[in-house]
């Protein structure tokens, strides 16, 4: 795949999380970007959904149930989001 | 390091539910059922007022001598899959009946309602393909989303403006796209806008799978559910059902008005890979639908019923999960100490009803859920009624009210 992405997506992507995290768990907004979501964050299922839907209101993208099933942690949620908007 | 690590919140909650001796509030223990309204629990009669049973068709009469004649006739089991010896008349006359009552060409009876929504998104969703399911969907709906190689995307809660942006966003793949909703929703009793979710799913060119779990018996002339209520059956592309609600039995369907449904028998792996359903199981569902299409007069009953609880209980003080008077009566608190100890003292009372609590429930709610009855008589209603009465002292007390 070309990974031509356009310049400061990968930044606009991580601010998007960091927003939407923020909101959903504000003790977990400064997390360390390779700390578990789950278990670190302390983030249950439904609010890694609610997570998610704020971020793609954000990003005003869809992100698949299997792109956030992937990611345990900050970065690599942001890289999985990052390939749907390469993709697009 | 061990296997059970992982389940320590489960664990902690097992105690925080249980532990103390007293009747568990999870998988209550019913030490016998001597109706569709009544068991014995702890060693004491109660009313049961959280069965899902809504038409009380478990104790139907000839319910029951339709099962009891099937094992006389035909045994106890099938002992083989639909695709190997478990392909009784019994079966396909049910399929039958179910497409027909629809009016369309195809039905499919599946062991359990579980496997209708993992049997039907995992086949007819594949490679390629995308399921948009509201976020609060059944266990059943995630889980076959799971078992699909499709693409899954959830949209917010009952909000057609919602799904109408992620299906635009899909572009020409709307067309290979099958959206799905459930019609009343268990857990709060709240019903999908389904005029707008049909219409925008259709001016998008997607398919719509519509669970009726909880409304198959109970909406509807015919009790076909809330499409037919709606008049939206000419117009809908797949509806799921179970027989352990209304129906009172344990199995699952899906009809539809594409004749090609058929061709899933051959590719769906939760229809394939299990037994067929048993054969008095096949014979008392086949009988309850035939009192469901000819229950206007339990519906009615059920429907008084509905309308004076959620008209009383709100005039209580009770926050609801739902405006729209249902069968499902989802008294929701912030605080899961509050539903805890209003669930234990409806149980003390003598009347049995449902705990739900986060992560089972949206929005972090914790909900003391009744499900109504037809089988109910005025009588229980009041009584139902008079013991969350009888309650409200308490909930104040232990919570300043959550």
């Amino acid at each position: 795949m070309t990974t031509t992405t356009e310049p400061g997506a990968a930044a606009r992507v991580e601010s998007a999380v960091r927003e939407a995290l923020a909101l959903i768990q504000p003790a977990a907004a400064g997390l360390d970007g390779d700390a578990d979501l789950t278990a670190e964050a302390g983030l249950d299922s439904v609010q890694v959904m609610d997570l998610i839907m704020e971020i793609e209101d954000r990003l005003d993208l869809s992100i698949p149930v299997e792109t956030v099933a992937e990611a345990r942690t900050v970065n690599e949620l942001c890289a999985g989001i990052l390939r749907l908007t390469v993709r697009a | 390091m061990s296997l059970f690590d992982k389940f320590a919140t489960q664990r902690a909650l097992q105690a925080a539910l249980g532990g103390d001796g007293r009747v568990a509030a999870l998988a209550t223990p019913m030490d016998a059922v001597h109706s569709a309204t009544s068991a014995t629990i702890n060693g004491r009669r109660v009313l049961l007022a959280g069965t899902n049973n809504y038409l009380g068709l478990t104790h139907d009469e000839a319910c029951r001598a339709a099962a009891i004649a099937a094992i006389q006739t035909q045994g106890t089991g099938t002992t083989g899959s639909r695709m190997a010896s478990g392909n009784y008349a019994g079966h396909r006359a049910l399929e039958r009946a179910l497409a027909e009552a629809f009016g369309w060409p195809a039905g499919i009876v599946f062991s359990t309602g579980y496997q209708a929504n993992l049997g039907m998104l995992s086949a007819l969703a594949g490679p390629g393909d995308f399921l948009m399911v509201d976020a609060d969907s059944h266990a059943s709906i995630h889980d076959g989303c799971k078992l699909s190689a499709a693409t899954t995307i959830r949209f917010r809660h009952n909000d057609p403006v919602d799904l109408d942006r992620r299906l635009a966003r899909l572009g020409e793949d709307t067309r290979r796209t099958l959206v799905v909703v459930e019609s009343l929703y268990s857990t709060l009793g709240d019903r999908a806008p389904l005029r707008e979710i049909l219409e925008l799913t259709h001016r998008h060119g997607a398919w719509l799978l519509v669970d009726e779990a909880h409304s198959f018996g109970v909406f509807g002339d015919r009790g076909l559910g809330l499409c037919e209520e709606l008049g939206l059956l000419a117009e809908v592309d797949f509806i799921v059902g179970t027989f352990s609600k209304s129906l009172g039995g344990v199995g699952g369907f899906c009809v539809s008005r594409h004749a090609d449904l058929e061709l899933l028998r051959m590719a769906s792996r939760p229809y394939i890979f299990t037994a067929s359903p048993a054969p008095p199981v096949i014979a008392s569902t086949h009988q309850a639908l035939r009192r469901v299409l000819a229950g206007a007069d339990l519906r009615a009953r059920l429907r008084a019923h509905s309308e004076r609880f959620y008209r009383e209980v709100a005039a209580l003080g009770y926050k609801l999960g739902a405006d729209t008077p249902g069968p499902v009566a989802a008294l929701v608190f912030k605080r899961r100490e509050s539903a805890q100890a209003l669930w234990r003292g409806l149980l003390d009372a003598g009347i049995y009803t449902n705990l739900m609590i986060p992560p089972a429930t949206p929005a972090g709610l914790s909900i003391v859920r009744i499900s109504l009855s037809a089988a109910h008589s005025d009588e229980d209603v009041s009584r139902i009624i008079a013991a969350l009465d009888g309650q409200i002292e308490t909930l104040r007390v232990s919570a300043a009210a959550g």
